[in-house]
């Protein structure tokens, strides 16, 4: 298995991937509705597979010693390695921001404040792009436009009903906005929940993923 | 002990069938897989590999390959012909990628190969030639000490000199490591070079599989002046030629003296597939009349 995160790292992953590490830093910008960083981080992921794609790499792994199995298990997990370094940059330069600029976390008429809210709602728009993107595409790996749409329309979805959220209830928009500092216990209670919907998600996309991909023909 | 056991390989396509194929590859011994474009060699390959999911057993060396595939798989080289993964990335970062995979990998044999077929592992792999690809994936295959090499079409692409270079070097290895090869080729020059053993598949099923030599001594090629000379001596696949008409006859027939005037010659491994493949043809139109 670290042998196949190895060689995704070396061979598969798209610049992007990295490139769009650096979105999290679009927190400090104002009026701007954060959870799109995290579509961008799925957005990294349709361009590795279009990588894998042109390089033949799902029947190269296949040919090599290891589990067909393992092969989506290693794709995911890498990902996952990603989404969780976007989370911690989102959730850290957020941080940054409510210390150097802690009157701007208020006055975000986009969306919700750059705090462990935030971190949540992106956990758990990352969980729903695993759950509705990856067991498509190993099911067909050549095909990876359709699960692709889908599963960012999900995620838009999801992103426009987080905004509703933030301005027509009071937990969004008084409880869980605003400082970290402030209604601490919330916003990590909040934050538990996002990163707990996540791993499920996560985790049944990995399951659905390997059942479909044991019965795909490289 | 056999290197290679297949029982009862299936896969169905909405237009083809894989249909329980069965052999054996006895251990240090080079089997060619054989038949003709879409006859399902590459379908056989991919489903002793796994590359596709398809039923029946595989075992290699005793061990089944679907409760031990790693295991396996270690023990097995693999070239699906040319190296046509990765065009730009170099050789060196598909090498440094591959090779961690195995535990017996041999940097020094590796670096021996490279040498041997002049590759240079700077270059890219698009700027590989597509000969030069296929010997780029004989030598990740044959880098990590693999017990059995599984090939599909190893030599096409390459031209005489590097295919006889390619027999050298499989032959090598046969007798000096005892290797055991499967490979699939169309280059039957090759297979009568190399092979101890035949399997010939036709639409997905096992027509033979048995000893080269006895194939070639099943079977001789008879010319006939007529049709109805060949149909009297039960010629096999039975096609017009230049003067005549052209079929093969079993050995067994002959010795019964019933091949009429027909001029007997051996039949070489392109006769037996040309004719065995044209009686095929014709049941099939025979049986959808």
């Amino acid at each position: 298995m670290l042998n196949l995160i190895k060689k995704e790292l070396h061979l598969c992953l798209h610049p992007t991937a990295y490139i769009f590490l650096s979105f999290a830093a679009l927190v400090f910008v104002p009026n701007y509705p954060y959870e799109v960083i995290f579509f961008f981080s799925c957005l990294s992921v349709f361009f590795c597979c279009m990588k894998a794609r042109e390089n033949g790499d799902i029947a190269f792994s296949c040919a090599l010693p290891v589990k067909k199995e393992h092969i989506p298990l290693a794709k995911i997990l890498v990902v996952i390695g990603l989404q969780c370094i976007v989370l911690l940059l989102a959730g850290i330069i957020g941080a940054i921001k409510g210390a150097v600029l802690p009157a701007e976390q208020y006055v975000n008429q986009a969306g919700i404040s750059a705090n462990l809210t935030l971190v949540a709602n992106g956990a758990i728009l990352l969980g729903v792009f695993n759950l509705l993107f990856f067991p498509r595409y190993f099911k067909a790996p050549d095909k990876i436009g359709v699960p692709f749409v889908t599963a960012a329309i999900a995620v838009f979805l999801l992103i426009g009903i987080f905004m509703v959220l933030r301005f027509t209830t009071p937990l969004y928009s008084i409880t869980l906005n605003g400082l970290n500092t402030v209604n601490t216990g919330a916003k990590a209670a909040a934050l538990i929940t996002g990163i707990a919907i996540y791993v499920v998600l996560s985790a049944v996309s990995c399951k659905l993923s390997v059942s479909r991909f044991r019965k795909f023909d490289a | 002990m056999n290197a290679l056991e297949v029982k009862g390989l299936s896969k169905t396509y909405p237009d083809f069938t894989l249909d329980k194929v069965s052999f054996c590859v006895q251990q240090g011994h080079i089997c060619g897989l054989i038949g003709r474009n879409g006859a399902g060699k590459s379908t056989t390959i991919k489903g002793i590999m796994r590359l596709i999911s398809a039923d029946g057993a595989v075992s290699v060396f005793g061990k089944d390959i679907y409760s031990e595939e790693t295991a396996v798989k270690q023990m097995i080289g693999y070239v699906g012909g040319g190296f046509r993964y990765y065009p730009m990335n170099t050789l060196a970062a598909v090498r440094k990628a591959y090779a961690p995979f195995y535990k017996t990998w041999d940097q020094g044999r590796y670096q021996r190969f490279l040498a041997q077929f002049e590759l240079i592992e700077s270059k890219k792999v698009k700027e590989l030639s597509e000969g030069m690809k296929v010997k780029f994936a004989l030598a990740l295959a044959l880098s990590h000490g693999a017990k059995l090499l599984i090939m599909d079409e190893p030599t096409s692409g390459l031209d005489p000199l590097s295919r006889e270079e390619f027999c050298d070097v499989i032959l090598r290895l046969v007798s000096e490591e005892g290797v055991s090869v499967l490979f699939s080729t169309h280059i039957t020059s090759d297979l009568m070079r190399i092979a101890d053993d035949i399997v010939y598949i036709s639409r997905g099923k096992i027509l033979a599989a048995c000893p080269l030599k006895e194939l070639l001594g099943k079977y001789r090629l008879g010319r006939f002046s007529s049709l109805a000379e060949a149909t009297a001596a039960n010629a096999i696949g039975v096609k017009p030629v230049k003067d005549g008409y052209e079929g093969l006859l079993l050995l067994d027939n002959l010795k019964y003296g019933n091949a009429g005037n027909a001029e007997i010659t051996d039949a070489a491994i392109d006769n037996i597939i040309v004719h065995l493949e044209r009686a095929n043809e014709v049941k099939k139109h025979v049986k959808s009349d």
